[in-house]
C-alpha cells in the first residue's frame, strides 16, 4: 500500500479542499482498488513554493495559481484573457485540451506531471461604495493580484494597492483599499459581504485565473504500471473539469450568501453601458498576450481562438 | 505520536542541555526529523535522497525572509528605538511616574497599560516587547525595580494586543473556519481589556508579596504632574498618529509600522538627537534584533513541518475523539493540548497547525465558533510566554542583552497565572466573549 | 574624530573583521533606512497624488532579506543567537565553552549544507526566467545572495566566531 501526500492551502472549508482533493482521493483509491491512499497535509509554505515542493519531492500531488510565478508561466495566461464569457468548469476543459495540444511542448511545466488544470470562476468589481460606470473607478484604491487583472487595472487607471487575498477583509474594513476583483464566490469564503457591499457582475467577468495541479514525475514512475495508469485515467480532463464545477459551485455559493447578506448586485447584461464600456477597454489585450509568449515558440492566435471556441461551446 | 514526542524531547534536550541556540536546534530536529518521516535511517545515511528535506528546509528560509507582512518587525523596533533615542521614553515615563509612581509597583502598571495600548495598535507581540523594552525599561531600572518584575510587566504586557482589534490572528482564525471576521474583533475586546485588568493585579499581588520590586517613590502636587505631561507631546502625536492611521484606514497595520518609524525619525531629528553615528548606531541595533528574530522564525517553521508530517495534529484529534465525556471535557482537553504545545510552538504556527484540525470537532459538538476563537487566541497569546520557547520574552531578552530570559520567565509566573484565570473565565462564562458581538451584529 | 578612528572604536571586532563588520552593518543599515522612506513614500503616493510607488511589495520583500542576511554573518559569530540559558549556574565556563564550540560546528555545518540547496534552487529560478510580478527583477538574485551570506555566515562562524569564543569571551 502507497500513501501519496497531497499538499493543499487555502481553508479547509474551502471548494478545493471540502469537494475536489475528497474527490479525487475517492477516485484514486477506487481505481487503485485501494493500493493507493491520499493523504491531505496543510501548512507546507506559500503557494507559489507547492509548485518546487512538488518536483524535490518534499510532497507528492498540490496545486498552485500559475502568477504566483511570473516569468516562468506565460502561456497559461491564455485562459485568463478578459471576455471569455464561459463557466470555470468549461475554461477548465478548455484550458486543460488546448495546453496538451499546444502548451505542453513549451515545457513550462519543467519537472512537473501536470494532472491537471483548472480556473477559478470570472473574477467581478467588489466595492465599499457604488460604482456606475468604469471610469468612476479611476483612482479609486485597489487591491490587485498580477497577470491579466494587473493589466485591466492600468487600463481603469485605479491606484493599486498589492496585498494577499486573505488580508483583503481587513483593508477593506478598515478603507484602506476601495475595492477588490476578484471571484463571486469569496463574498462567501473570505467573507467580503460583509464589507464589500457593491459588486457589479459583468457578462463573463473581468479575467479568468489560471491553476494546476501536479505530481512528482519520480513518485508516479515509482508505482507499479498498473496503479499508475489508474491514477492517470481519473486525472488530466477528468479531473480538470471536477475542479472547474467545484469552483463554479463554490461561486454560486457566494452569490447566494451576498444575496442573503442583502449585498447591491448589478447584473450587467450583454450590451449595457458598462459592458460596452469593457469591451472597449480590453481592446488589444489579446495582441499583447500574443506578444508576450512570442519567444515560447507555440502559436499562440490558434491555441486563443481554440480555447474561447471550445469553452464557449462546451455541453 | 511517538515520532513527534520524541522530536520534542531531543529538541529540549539539545536547547537546554547542549545550548545550541534556538533557531538552529528547531532548524535542525526539523531538518532530520522531516528526512526521517521520508526515510532516513542509520543505514541509508550516504545514499538517501537528501533534497526533498533540504529544499523544504531551504524554501523556509528563502520565503519567511521575504515575506511582506513580517516588515512589522523591523519597523516598530526601529520606532522603538528612535523614540527611545530621542529621549521620549524618559519624558514618558516622567509623566508616568508623575501620577503613577507613588503607588507600589506604578510603573509596573504604567508599562502594562502602554503594551496593552501599543500592541493593541500594531497587531504584532513581538514588535510590542521589542518596542516597549527600550521605552520602559530604563526609567524602571532608573526607580530601582527588579529585573524580573520590570521586564515581565513588559513581556506580558505585550501579549494583550492580540486580542484588541485590530488583531491579525482573528483574522486568519476566522479565515479558517469561516467565522465573521467584525464579530470576532467585537468579542476580543471584553477579554481582552480583562487582561490588562487581571496584569495590573499580578502586579499588585508581586508588590503586595516583595515590595522592594516594584519601591514606591515621591508623591507629586498636581502642578508638578501637569508640568511632567509636557514632554510626552511627541509620543502622543506619534501613536496618534500609528493608531488614527490604522482606525481611519489610512494604511494597513504593516504600513503603520513604516510610517510610525518615519515619524520617530522626524520627532527625533526635530529634537535634533540624531547625528549620523547615533543614526547608524540605532538602525544596526533594529537590524540585529530583527535578523534574530527572523532565524528563530524560520526555525520553528522548518520544526512545525516535521512535527505536521509526523502526524500529531491528527494523532490528536483521535485522542480527543476517542475520549467519552461531557462536551466542556473535550473542550477542556483541548485547552491542555494547546497550552502544552504552546510551550514550543511559536504562537502562528501552532494556530495554522491546530485550529483546521480542531475546529470541526468543537463545532459539531454545539459549541460557538467565534467564542472558540476567542478561547485559542487567549491560549496562543499564554504561549508568547512559558518556557522554555516563549517568543516575548526572547525578544526581550535579546534586546536587554544584560537580563537572562531565565530571570524573566521567574518574573513572569504571576502574569502567567492571571491569564490562565482569564482562560478560565473566558471558557467557563461564553458570555464574556459573545455579549459584544449578539448586541452589535446578531 | 576620523572616520577609521569611529570604526574601531566602535566595534568590539578585531583586525580586519573590524572593516567586514562595518561594511556588513553599513548595507543592513542603509537597506532599513531606505524601508522605511519606502513606506513612507506609498502611503504618502497614495493619498496626496493617488499614485503608489510600483512594486512596493516587492521591495520591501527584497529589503527585509537583504537585510536580515546582511546581518547574518556578525550576529553570528558574536554569539547573538537565542540560548536558552537556564542551567548556566550550574555549569562551568569551560564547560560552556566546550558547548559553544560544539554549537559553532553545528551551525557552520547545517548552514553550509542549507546554503548549497538555496544556490541551486537560485540558478533554476533563474534559468526559469522567474521575476517579480511589477519590477521584473529575476527573484533569483536575491535567492543567490541568501545563499552566498549563508556561506559567509558558515565561514566566519567556524574562523573568527571560534577564535573570539575561545580568547576574546569576556568571564
Ligand atoms: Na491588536
Ligand atoms: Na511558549
Amino acid at each position: 500500500e502507497t500513501t501519496l501526500r497531497v499538499a493543499s492551502w487555502l481553508p479547509p472549508t474551502h471548494p478545493q479542499n471540502a469537494i475536489v482533493w475528497p474527490t479525487w482521493s475517492k477516485w484514486v483509491e477506487d481505481a487503485t482498488d485501494g493500493r493507493v491512499k491520499v493523504e491531505i497535509e496543510y501548512g507546507l509554505g506559500h503557494p507559489k513554493t507547492m509548485f518546487e515542493l512538488v518536483e524535490d519531492g518534499v510532497v507528492d500531488v498540490s496545486w498552485s495559481y500559475h502568477g504566483y510565478v511570473p516569468g516562468r508561466f506565460k502561456l497559461t495566461q491564455a485562459v485568463e484573457q478578459p471576455l471569455l464569457g464561459a463557466s470555470a468548469e468549461a475554461a477548465s476543459v478548455a484550458h486543460w485540451r488546448v495546453h496538451q495540444k499546444y502548451f505542453a511542448k513549451a515545457n513550462e511545466h519543467e519537472g512537473l506531471e501536470v494532472i491537471g488544470l483548472f480556473t477559478h470562476g470570472p473574477g467581478q468589481i467588489h466595492m465599499v461604495d457604488p460604482i456606475t460606470s468604469l471610469a468612476d473607478l479611476k483612482g479609486k484604491k485597489i487591491r490587485l493580484g498580477g497577470g491579466v487583472q494587473g493589466e485591466i487595472g492600468e487600463r481603469l487607471g485605479v491606484t493599486a494597492v498589492g496585498a494577499p487575498a486573505p488580508k483583503v477583509y481587513e483593508m477593506m474594513q478598515q478603507g484602506v483599499i476601495d475595492g477588490v476583483f476578484i471571484p463571486m464566490g469569496e463574498q462567501k469564503s473570505l467573507r467580503l459581504k460583509e464589507v464589500a457591499r457593491n459588486v457589479v457582475v459583468l457578462p463573463g467577468g473581468m479575467y479568468m485565473g489560471s491553476f494546476a495541479m501536479f505530481m512528482n514525475p519520480d513518485f508516479l514512475a515509482d508505482l507499479d504500471p498498473k496503479d499508475r495508469e489508474a491514477i492517470l485515467s481519473v486525472s488530466g480532463e477528468k479531473l480538470s473539469a471536477m475542479a472547474g464545477r467545484a469552483w463554479d459551485q463554490g461561486d454560486i455559493a457566494g452569490l447566494k450568501a451576498a444575496e442573503e447578506a442583502g449585498v447591491n448586485i448589478t447584473m450587467v447584461k450583454p450590451g449595457d453601458a458598462l459592458d460596452v464600456e469593457f469591451n472597449e477597454l480590453t481592446k488589444g489585450m489579446d495582441e499583447a498576450f500574443y506578444e508576450s509568449v512570442a519567444d515560447r515558440g507555440v502559436d499562440a492566435k490558434a491555441a486563443l481562438t481554440e480555447l474561447r471556441q471550445i469553452a464557449r461551446s462546451y455541453k | 505520536m511517538i515520532t513527534a514526542l520524541t522530536g520534542f524531547a531531543i529538541l529540549l534536550l539539545i536547547i537546554v542541555v547542549i545550548r545550541v541556540p534556538i533557531a538552529f536546534a528547531m532548524g535542525l530536529v526539523g531538518f532530520f526529523g522531516f528526512a526521517y518521516m521520508q526515510g532516513l535511517g542509520f543505514d541509508n545515511f550516504m545514499e538517501f535522497r537528501w533534497n526533498g528535506a533540504l529544499s523544504m528546509a531551504a524554501k523556509r528560509v528563502i520565503d519567511t525572509s521575504q515575506e511582506y507582512g513580517l516588515s512589522v518587525i523591523p519597523l516598530f523596533i526601529l520606532m522603538g528605538n528612535l523614540v527611545t533615542k530621542s529621549g521620549l521614553s524618559h519624558e514618558l515615563y516622567r509623566a508616568s511616574y508623575a501620577f503613577l509612581g507613588h503607588r507600589k509597583g506604578g510603573l509596573s502598571m504604567a508599562t502594562v497599560v502602554a503594551c496593552g495600548g501599543f500592541s493593541a495598535i500594531c497587531g504584532s507581540s513581538l514588535a510590542t516587547s521589542a518596542t516597549m523594552a527600550k521605552v520602559a525599561m530604563p526609567p524602571m531600572r532608573k526607580y530601582g525595580y527588579a529585573d524580573s518584575l520590570a521586564t515581565a510587566s513588559i513581556a506580558a504586557g505585550g501579549t494583550l494586543g492580540i486580542l484588541i482589534p485590530p488583531s491579525v490572528i482573528l483574522v486568519i482564525y476566522g479565515l479558517l473556519t469561516e467565522t465573521s471576521i467584525r464579530e470576532l474583533f467585537a468579542a476580543g475586546f471584553i477579554p481582552g481589556f480583562i487582561g490588562i485588568l487581571l496584569y495590573l493585579a499580578a502586579v499588585r499581588y508581586v508588590v503586595w508579596r516583595t515590595p522592594e520590586a516594584g519601591p514606591c517613590g515621591e508623591k507629586m502636587e498636581w502642578p508638578e504632574r501637569l508640568q511632567a505631561l509636557n514632554g510626552v507631546w511627541g509620543v502622543l502625536i506619534l501613536f496618534s498618529i500609528v493608531m488614527g492611521g490604522i482606525y481611519l484606514g489610512v494604511f494597513t497595520p504593516t504600513e503603520a509600522a513604516g510610517i510610525g518609524a518615519g515619524g520617530a525619525f522626524l520627532i527625533a531629528l526635530y529634537r535634533r538627537s540624531l547625528n549620523f553615528g547615533t543614526l547608524f548606531d540605532i538602525l544596526t541595533d533594529t537590524a540585529r534584533t530583527s535578523a534574530m528574530l527572523f532565524s528563530v522564525l524560520i526555525g520553528a517553521l522548518i520544526f512545525s513541518n516535521f512535527i505536521n508530517r509526523a502526524g500529531l495534529p491528527g494523532d490528536l484529534l483521535d485522542l480527543v475523539n476517542s475520549l467519552d465525556v461531557a462536551p466542556m471535557v473535550v473542550i477542556l482537553v483541548i485547552l491542555a493540548i494547546y497550552i502544552v504545545l504552546g510551550m514550543v510552538f511559536e504562537s502562528l504556527s501552532m494556530l495554522l497547525l491546530t485550529v483546521p484540525i480542531f475546529f470541526p470537532l468543537v463545532q459539531s459538538l454545539g459549541f460557538d465558533l467565534v467564542w472558540f476563537g476567542i478561547v485559542v487566541v487567549v491560549v496562543t497569546e499564554i504561549s508568547l510566554i512559558t518556557p522554555p520557547v516563549g517568543m516575548n520574552v526572547f525578544v526581550l531578552s535579546a534586546v536587554l542583552k544584560d537580563v537572562k530570559a531565565s530571570t524573566i520567565f521567574k518574573g513572569v509566573t504571576p502574569f502567567w497565572c492571571a491569564d490562565i484565570v482569564r482562560l478560565i473565565l473566558i471558557t467557563l462564562f461564553s458570555s464574556i466573549s459573545l455579549f459584544l458581538p449578539e448586541l452589535l451584529y446578531r | 574624530m576620523t572616520f577609521s578612528a569611529w570604526v574601531t572604536a566602535h566595534y568590539e571586532e578585531k583586525g580586519p573583521v573590524i572593516w567586514l563588520a562595518f561594511f556588513l552593518e553599513l548595507i543592513a543599515a542603509v537597506t532599513l533606512f531606505l524601508l522605511m522612506m519606502l513606506t513612507c513614500a506609498d502611503v504618502f503616493g497614495r493619498y496626496f497624488l493617488s499614485n503608489s510607488v510600483d512594486g512596493t511589495t516587492e521591495l520591501t520583500e527584497m529589503a527585509i532579506a537583504i537585510m536580515v542576511f546582511a546581518e547574518m554573518p556578525v550576529i553570528t559569530w558574536r554569539g547573538g543567537h537565542v540560548v536558552v540559558d537556564i542551567l548556566d549556574r550550574m555549569m562551568g565556563s569551560t564547560l560552556i565553552k566546550i558547548l559553544g564550540l560544539v554549537a559553532a560546528f553545528l551551525m557552520s555545518t547545517s548552514l553550509y549544507f542549507l546554503a548549497v540547496r538555496i544556490f541551486e534552487l537560485a540558478e533554476r529560478s533563474l534559468r526559469r526566467s522567474e521575476v517579480t510580478e511589477f519590477l521584473q527583477f529575476p527573484t533569483g538574485y536575491v535567492v543567490e545572495y541568501i545563499a552566498i551570506m549563508s556561506w559567509i555566515t558558515a565561514a566566519l562562524m567556524i574562523s573568527y566566531g571560534v577564535y573570539r569564543l575561545l580568547f576574546l569571551s569576556r568571564d
